[in-house]
């Protein structure tokens, strides 16, 4: 690679490394370490693999929680493989990725809404006409950034943030090419949805990207994909081959594949894994609608944001707004955990846990707690389930909707090893820029660790507040700032969890 | 950009191309800095010169954040303080316990201005120690705050590229390509690592071997290189307790900015000092006699010597049938002067220099 780019070797090895897909580490089999797979009998089948001579790796969430245990084969994510498959594959000395395995679709819901209730519908079939888009070339950019506007379209990504001003920001700034960018990393413990879009209606994120790019005047849209998006990659791309008579001529979309880090999910550590390095954040500002891909203004967005656009243009920015109840809009929750029907369900931004849990099934279990917005969002106890689901109402519990992936956990569960779960994803996905966030997530779980073994490291706890404070304020990314979440959430709402360990007693705030 | 921004209540006026850390630098506000190094681009990654800016909700890296018009700084308040005082108590619990034995000790010497508590424990270590047999350059993964001075200085001032941050998480280290030896790498031991580096986890090696000198009892002593002609500014560490007179430990380069070289050197001005108290080092003139056996004469006899064979080969061949050529450690006035030898006292324009080539 050196050699063919003329970058320098140590450089190459450097960005590589930063990896662990491109690590050449011989793994054959990936089993996803995350709570809802570990509560579906992920342990048990790592070690099947590894006791019949496979070289099996735990690995982060893998988006598939809905299919749990999930197993990546060949950068695809495979659903429904058990043990005694496992065996079989090893004794026949051939693991390869098998089609009919491939996580297609998992289960959605409302089945019967009508049309006009819900801005992305899992449920109708994709629709390669590009009404939209014509649509918004009708009614010119400023008109179309009013509907956003209108619409209140909030950052699906987790950060919650206001669409328009982003839309109107790259639009006006001055600095030619401009881009857009799709951020399909997801990797959020917890988090399918976005999984979902893109098999399911690859036709929106095509129509929303067109219409962004034209709103913007970017020439270029960029799609990132998570490297184990492999099955969705094709099925957009083949989306993109039917889509292609409709779209504007001169628009080209580039798709680009991670490498399994879920920082790059962050939208600057995407902009430079794009730019082929290393996924670390970036500092801001400046952000990125002024200095982007390849420095330039660019607009990152998420797949379910994106997915909004094209019935926000068609229906009108109130239309979208009327959808929500505490909030604009309707929202891809994805639930998954101790839960009937784990999946993706479409609801009005602001639905409760019991709604949601209801929509999914009911609860396996009598609940005890649940994470709102994936790992970063922390435990809150049954005593919060009709807190609305909103990026608002969790916000002022100390909580936050982020990406929407809840996980719920019954009494059975062991939220001692949910908490270490969350911990060690954070440590192991930290990029390892920032001393708070790469030392930080590492004194909290051992930490954790330390106080469950009783070796006296138990004192160390008592600093988790501090360390979690410092976290908090020196981190350059929301990674850094979130990481501390499920410990501090546990000591707050779930100090029993760590009665045993003899030096808790000052770590309560 | 001109205008003025306010730091600890101070009105200061900003200059093109200037960011907080630059303002406050010029006014003497002090901010601790361990990633920045003023031959570099500007890092923002060791976090420790956090300040809090008016009606942000985070704190901003005021080595990256460029000076605007009307902004109020504050680089005192006890937010800002403890954030110094929990970022290097982090550091510590990452670190080994005691200062290094050879190299930079800033991040100590930081703990100790900003307060850090050193109870906070210590991790487990998770990073691996790379075997390299160079002689000059060793990599302590330990002590490594992974600030990456090291990487940038290798890339923006040497435009080696030979090491890069490797690895992710607790894994992340300083690597160079597949983990090699330095010796198999772009790497040219210039050694401007080890002077970047603020932890001693780019050290000498040689001093790690012999036991290294505090520094506190070495004596600088400023020279310039003899390696070659650019004129490198050195300063040679001197143990005066050691051997008659001294002996010198070290060389380092004087701080960036100060001497024509920037705080630069390569292999032979920072490491090639061991000549100097080597056994095989001439230190007088030696002439053959007549039997052929080397005598220690003094100068003046060497130089009538070397005269006399010079002229009676220009006596039995001709002016032209001498050349001179000149070391390209000279300075640019000792060429000037075997030029003039040449044409003046012998009658020959046949002279050259090494590196006129
Ligand atoms: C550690 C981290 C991981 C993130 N991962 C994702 C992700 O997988 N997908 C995503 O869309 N946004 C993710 N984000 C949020 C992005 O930084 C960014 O806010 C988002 O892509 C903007 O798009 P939006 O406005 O449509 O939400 C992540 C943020 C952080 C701090
Ligand atoms: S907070 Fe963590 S993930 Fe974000 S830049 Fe710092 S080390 Fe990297």
């Amino acid at each position: 690679m050196a050699r063919e780019t003329a970058a320098p070797e140590a450089e190459v090895y450097g960005a590589g490394s930063f990896y662990h897909l491109l690590r050449d580490d011989g793994v054959q089999l990936r089993v996803c370490s995350g709570t809802p797979c570990r509560l579906r009998g992920a342990d048990a089948l790592l070690a099947a693999a590894r006791r019949s001579g496979l070289a099996a790796e735990p690995c982060s969430c893998l988006a598939a929680c809905d299919t749990a245990p999930a197993v990546l084969v060949d950068r695809v994510v495979q659903q429904g493989i058990g043990t005694a498959e496992i065996e079989v594959a090893a004794r026949a000395g051939e693991l390869a990725a098998q089609p009919d395995r491939e996580v297609l679709r998992g289960a959605i819901g409302p089945e019967d809404a009508p049309d006009d209730s819900l801005a992305i519908h899992l449920h109708r079939e994709a629709e390669f006409d590009g009404a939209a888009l014509q649509w918004a070339g009708g009614l010119g950019a400023p008109a179309v950034i009013d509907e956003i506007e209108a619409s209140g379209l909030q950052g699906r990504g987790g950060a919650g943030f206001p669409a328009h001003v982003k839309w109107r920001a790259v639009r006006e700034a001055r600095s030619l090419p401009k881009y857009v960018v799709l951020n399909a990393d997801e990797g959020e413990p917890g988090t399918f949805k976005d999984r979902e879009i893109l098999l399911r209606r690859p036709d929106r994120v095509l129509e929303g990207l067109a219409i962004a790019a034209q709103t913007v005047g970017a020439g270029e849209v960029h799609l990132y994909l998570r490297g184990e998006f492999e099955t969705p990659r094709r099925i957009l791309q083949e989306a993109l081959a039917r889509f292609a008579p409709v779209l504007p001529r001169d628009l080209v979309f580039s798709f680009h594949a991670g490498d399994g880090a879920y920082v790059c999910g962050e939208e600057t550590a995407l902009l430079e894994s794009i730019e082929g390095k290393r996924g670390m954040p970036r500092i801001k500002p400046p952000f990125p609608v002024e200095h982007g891909l390849w420095g330039q203004p660019t607009l990152v967005h998420n797949v379910e944001t994106i997915a909004c656009v094209p019935e926000i243009v068609k229906r009108g920015g109130p239309w979208f707004r009327g959808l929500g109840r505490s909030e604009p809009g309707t929202k891809l929750y994805c639930i998954s955990g101790e839960v009937h029907r784990p999946g993706t369900y479409e609801l009005p931004l602001g639905t409760t846990l019991d709604e949601l849990l209801l929509a999914a099934g009911g609860m396996e279990g009598e609940l005890r707690a649940f994470s709102p917005g994936g790992a970063s969002s922390g435990f809150l106890p049954a005593s919060y389930r009709s807190v609305p689901l909103d990026f608002g109402s969790l916000a002022k519990v100390g909580s936050m909707l982020g990406s929407a992936g809840v996980i719920v956990l019954s009494r059975d569960a062991d939220l001692r090893e949910a908490l270490l779960d969350q911990l060690r994803f954070f440590e192991e996905e930290s990029c390892g820029q920032c001393a708070p966030c790469r030392i930080g997530t590492r004194y909290l779980h051992e930490a954790v660790v330390g106080a469950e073994a009783e070796t006296g490291a138990g004192p160390r706890l008592s600093r988790a507040a501090e360390v979690a404070w410092e976290m908090n304020e020196g981190s350059i990314c929301g990674l850094g700032a979130a990481a501390s979440k499920p410990l501090t959430s546990a000591l707050e709402h779930f100090p029993e969890i760590f009665a045993a360990s003899p030096g808790h007693g000052g770590a309560e705030e | 950009m001109t205008g003025a921004l306010r730091i600890d209540g101070q009105e200061l006026p900003i200059e093109a191309g200037d960011t907080v850390l630059s303002v406050a630098a010029r006014a003497g506000i002090e901010i601790p800095t361990l990633c920045h190094d003023p031959r570099l681009g500007a890092a923002g990654a060791c976090r420790s010169c956090l300040v809090e800016v008016a009606g942000e909700p985070r704190l901003s890296a005021a080595c990256t954040r460029k000076a605007q018009e009307g902004m109020v700084v504050d680089t005192q308040c006890e937010r800002v303080e403890r954030h110094r005082r929990n970022l290097l108590a982090l550091y510590l619990a990452d670190h080994p316990a005691a200062r290094p034995l050879s190299g930079s000790s800033e991040l100590f010497d930081m703990a100790d201005r900003v307060g850090a508590p050193r109870d906070w424990g210590r991790l487990e270590s998770r990073r691996d120690q790379r075997v390299d047999p160079n002689h000059y350059v060793h990599f302590d993964a330990e002590r490594c705050i992974l600030c990456a001075r090291c990487v940038r200085y290798c890339d923006e001032v040497e435009a080696v590229n030979a090491i890069a941050l490797a690895g992710r998480g607790p894994e992340t280290t300083i690597a160079t390509a597949d983990q090699r030896s330095l010796l198999d790498t772009s790497c040219e031991l210039c050694g401007g690592c080890i002077d970047t580096c603020p932890t001693g986890a780019m050290s000498e090696k040689v001093q790690l071997l012999r036991g290294a000198v505090e520094d506190a009892r070495l004596e600088k002593v400023r020279t310039t290189c003899g390696y070659c002609g650019v004129g490198c500014q050195v300063d040679l560490n001197v143990d005066r307790r050691a051997g008659e007179g001294g002996r010198v430990v070290k060389v380092t380069s004087p701080e960036p900015g100060s001497t024509v070289n920037d705080g630069n050197l390569c292999v032979k001005g920072r490491f090639a000092y061991d000549f100097l108290d080597h056994e095989d080092r001439l230190t007088t003139p030696l002439v053959r006699d007549a039997g052929g056996v080397l005598r220690e004469v003094s100068w003046d006899e060497a130089l009538d010597r070397a005269a006399e064979g010079l002229l009676a080969v220009k006596r039995r061949h001709d002016a032209h049938a001498l050349g001179f050529v000149s070391s390209s450690r000279c300075t640019m006035e000792e060429n000037y002067l075997v030029q003039k030898l040449a044409r003046a006292a012998f009658g020959t324009n046949n002279c050259h220099q090494c590196a006129a080539t």
